[in-house]
């Protein structure tokens, strides 16, 4: 099957070695990947913000980059809802690609209907945080849990897993203090695991962001990166990649010990 | 009699008919379709008691009054006056001295009828709304074959001429303003007992 | 109700860093709640109850004209004395005018947001009447001078302790007493109250067109006490609260239950239609309805924020928020906080006025999928920042960031030339120096970039 990988800008700058795992994960499962060179912003900080005009134009932009790909593969639930659910209100010629588009772990589900990995992630205890928008927008509640489980990890509960961090784009930089104490809700209920997991960069980055700035020592790994290890294992390039951008400072020994 | 202020009365009407002018007028959707319990009396003593409510069944109206003094006088806290709703028939009466709804160990009253599905006693003002609320224990009265399975089913049953004020009773007096911690009987009954004839 | 929304930001942040109590308090209540809603939706087809409360109030709402012309009929025939007030002046001119006329010394109180809305308490104080509140949460503030916290529970940001302190310094209850000492005390007190007023005040959940019914939930009791106890009754009713037929009633008084408590009716419930002229019937002598427009004509008229007419005042979507969550309901400003109010404030009191609420929200949609009415608040949120926008608003540094990413995002090569030299820039601190980001980063580790970019690794071949 042929798709195309629209990367969102977070993951082209921040998570750009996650982003190639999900290019690694995505071959494995018998894809061809092509990654249209011309693309952007998907627009949503401006259309979150209210400057339609803006988000406007960025979504015609995107739509023509992507004109012709069979399937579109974003991994990031928010660039994804942007896509499939906010392009159809911007936009009257969006719904084509809004029905193409896939988050990641969407598309290895309901698409190619995978759901086992392997067993790299054998042993891993993990947390889940799955984005607002790909939980309550395209309600992909189950989607990450069934896909690590099927990589081998353990995913623990989560006494907060379904609230929101306070990462929410502009907004954690408008009322910066509010949206702290969200991400503090997060980290305080946390229960002890080797990985939080998810699928936003987003999230991630204030999450991350706000661990460091507190010294939890938390380590986050990008849904894309644990689900290529789960096929992968953790020895070789993905672990050494890892290394690098993710890995804390003060990692849960469970995870050090690889 | 109304009174409208400078036209207030006009201005607002002349302002919503304004600002409905272009919008779609939508039908009303009739009613909600909510569960039918198959057994609504023991769907009815469910709730109330799940609510905090206490239920007494099987006391015909026989020797209701006698079973009634006796049941008072059993109380932890002894009953010895009784406030009785202006509607509670002669049979239904405790043996007691009756005071003042203030100054009552139990308020007796009558209800009009039951709702299974939400545990509710609906009680018209006509019976005296102090003894429906002043005293510390609320006696409630239920006759047989009054327990509706539905709350929309006992609104519609309601009398054309309805009563000043109808109370739907399902718990009793409640408040979690302190501390988020529940406590009971605030300002109304602390203790409410339907007992089912 | 003068407002203090416009310092949201600077409040809110306040709150968090000096009143962590505060955000302990509310955010256990809230969280409890919301888990009583959840399994209390769970209970019952909660999605088909919901949409049918939406349409049923948006068929009340297309036609709002005729059926508030009904429920005046109706309760005219009824008995009850009908009043219209276009503002919150002329809403308490009415009240202060039928006190004034009943010889009215006391008045006892039942939770009303709209009393609140419209600064009922000190009109009538200024008249000479004593007012008390008898919600048991509502009098705690009101012997604090606070205004609610929370639509449902408004004093749900104080813990035991500091209750224990007022009642003991207040009521001269026990310094150690539990909740149990501490209601008591305060029943003692309101008891007496309920007995020698002249007048009760609520508000009210509905009003049912086709028998001038209000109707009002609650589970202390205290509403039917203020109903039925004082001679004069007067309820204030917003005009969007009308509902067509009793039957009606049944769906709405069990879904608002559950929306706020997870209950699946109140403790109480009274249906009102009138003054009391039946043998054996103690109630008040005199029933007054006050329907209240202030602003809501204005929100009706609102090609989008009409929606947000729907709400029943059950508290859900302020138990679902996390943003609420972290804070309370003070920070906000304004009687109607959370997800709610962020959109029905503006709409109420005109944009400029409500800013910067409509951006006080990560739009996670967690008050959408607790709301009973499905208000889309969420989408309305964003309406209103567009709105904002269009009236500019909002700071020019966002409005020039966002017109600056659209050029570039448009332009491939330029996009990506910036990327590059985002990536070369990142960590070294110069990214502390953007436009915003100073606030970000004090709060927490500015991100580090990928040393390459994604486009680069793809360039080179990924294996």
């Amino acid at each position: 099957m042929n798709v195309a990988l629209f990367v969102t800008c977070l993951a082209d700058h921040y998570f750009a070695d996650s982003a190639a795992d999900a290019v690694r994960l995505l071959r494995h499962l018998g894809c061809t990947v092509t990654f249209p060179d011309a693309q952007t912003c998907c627009g949503q900080p401006a259309y979150n913000a209210g400057r339609n005009p803006e988000a406007v134009r960025m979504a015609r932009h995107t739509i023509e980059v992507f004109e012709g790909a069979d399937a579109v593969i974003v991994p990031s639930g928010s660039c994804a809802t942007m896509v499939k659910k906010f392009y159809p209100r911007l936009v009257g010629e969006a719904t084509a690609l809004a029905d193409r588009t896939w988050e990641l772990g969407e598309f290895i589900v309901h698409r190619l209907g995978v759901t086992a990995l392997g067993d790299g992630l054998a042993g891993r205890r993990v947390a889940i945080h799955q984005g607002c928008h790909a939980l309550r927008e395209l309600r992909l509640e189950s989607e990450p849990e069934v896909l690590l489980e099927g990589a081998g990890a353990e995913v623990v509960p989560w006494e907060a897993d379904d609230e929101c961090c306070g990462f929410g784009g502009l907004f954690s930089v408008k009322m910066s203090a509010v949206s702290a104490a969200m991400a503090d809700r997060k980290l305080d209920t946390l229960p002890p695991v080797d990985w939080v997991v998810s699928g936003d960069g987003g999230c991630v980055l204030h999450l991350k962001g706000r661990s460091r700035a507190r010294r939890l020592g938390i380590e986050f790994v990008h849904l894309a990166t644990a689900l290529w290890r789960g096929v992968a294992g953790d020895g070789g390039t993905t672990a050494r990649k890892l290394a690098a951008p993710l890995a804390q400072p003060a990692a849960a020994p469970a995870a050090r010990d690889r | 009699m109304s009174t409208a202020r400078a036209g207030s009365r006009e201005r607002i009407l002349s302002r919503v008919a304004r600002a409905t002018a272009g919008r779609e007028r939508t039908l009303h959707p009739g009613c909600l379709g909510t569960p039918v319990a198959a057994d609504p009396v023991a769907e009815f003593v469910k709730r109330f008691t799940g609510q905090g409510g206490e239920v007494v069944e099987g006391e015909g109206t026989q020797s209701a009054a006698v079973w009634l003094t006796g049941f008072l006088r059993g109380l932890d806290k002894e009953v010895t006056g009784v406030a009785v709703g202006a509607d509670v028939p002669a049979e239904l009466r405790p043996q007691l001295p009756v005071v003042a709804a203030a100054h009552a160990g139990a308020g007796i009253s009558v209800a009009w009828a039951a709702v299974a599905e939400t545990g509710s006693l609906i009680l018209p003002s006509t019976g005296t709304r102090a003894v429906q609320l002043l005293p510390p224990v609320h006696i409630v009265w239920v006759p047989e074959g009054r327990v509706f399975a539905r709350l929309e089913e006992a609104l519609r049953e309601l009398p054309d001429e309805l009563p000043a004020t109808v109370g739907l009773h399902s718990a009793p007096s409640k408040s979690a303003d302190i501390g988020q911690t529940v406590v009971t009987g605030v300002h109304g009954p602390g203790r409410c007992i339907a007992v089912l004839a | 109700m003068r407002t203090r929304i416009n310092e949201y930001t600077a409040r809110a942040t306040q709150a968090i860093r000096s009143e962590p109590e505060v955000r302990e308090s509310v955010t256990g209540a809230t969280l409890a709640f919301d888990r009583k809603r959840r399994d209390a939706y769970t209970e019952v087809d909660a999605d088909e109850w919901r949409r049918w409360a939406e349409a049923v109030k948006n068929h009340t709402l297309t036609h709002l004209d005729d059926y508030l012309t009904q429920a005046e009929e109706r309760l005219e025939a009824n008995g009850v004395q009908v009043h219209w007030a276009a503002d919150a002046a002329e809403a308490r001119d009415i009240v202060t005018t039928i006190a004034d006329d009943g010889l009215v010394a006391t008045a006892v109180k039942g939770k009303s947001m709209l009393t609140e809305e419209i600064d009922l308490n000190p009109a009538l104080e200024a008249v000479g009447i004593e007012v008390l509140e008898t919600d048991l949460g509502e009098y705690i503030l009101q012997l604090l001078g606070e205004p609610p916290s929370h639509i449902l529970g408004p004093a749900i940001h104080k813990s035991l302790q500091q209750v224990r302190d007022l009642f003991a310094d207040r009521l001269g209850s026990a310094p150690d007493g539990d909740p149990d000492a501490l209601a008591e005390a305060a029943r003692h007190v309101l008891r007496d109250a309920f007995i020698h007023a002249d007048m009760g005040i609520t508000g009210g959940n509905f009003l049912v067109a086709e028998t001038g019914t209000v109707a009002l939930i609650e589970n202390e009791g205290n509403i039917r006490l203020t109903t039925s106890l004082p001679r004069v009754h007067v309820a204030l009713v917003g005009i969007e609260k009308l509902l067509p037929r009793m039957t009606d009633l049944a769906g709405f008084l069990q879904l608002t239950a559950r929306a706020a408590t997870g209950q699946p009716i109140g403790c109480f419930v009274s249906l009102i239609q009138g003054p009391a002229t039946q043998p054996g019937d103690d109630g008040p002598e005199e029933v007054h309805v006050v329907l209240v427009d202030n602003g809501r004509t204005d929100v009706l008229a609102h090609p989008h924020a009409w929606e947000a007419l729907r709400c029943l005042r059950c508290g859900a979507c302020l138990n679902a928020c996390p943003v609420y969550r972290q804070t309370g309901g003070h920070a906000y400003g304004y009687v109607y906080s959370g997800p709610i109010g962020s959109v029905l404030d503006p709409g109420l009191l005109g944009l400029h006025e409500a800013m910067p609420l409509p951006f006080a929200s990560s739009l996670c949609g967690a008050c959408f999928d607790a709301c009973p009415v499905r208000i889309p608040i969420p989408e309305l949120l964003l309406e209103w920042r567009r709105e904002a926008q269009d009236q500019g608003l909002t700071p020019w540094k966002e409005r020039a960031a966002l017109a600056g990413l659209a050029s570039v995002a448009t332009r491939p090569g330029l996009y990506k030339l910036a990327g590059r030299i985002g990536a070369r820039l990142g960590g070294t601190g110069a990214a502390r120096a953007l436009p915003m980001l100073g606030e970000w980063a004090r709060e927490r580790a500015l991100p580090k970039p990928s040393r390459r970019t994604f486009r680069e690794l793809w360039r080179e071949g990924i294996e």
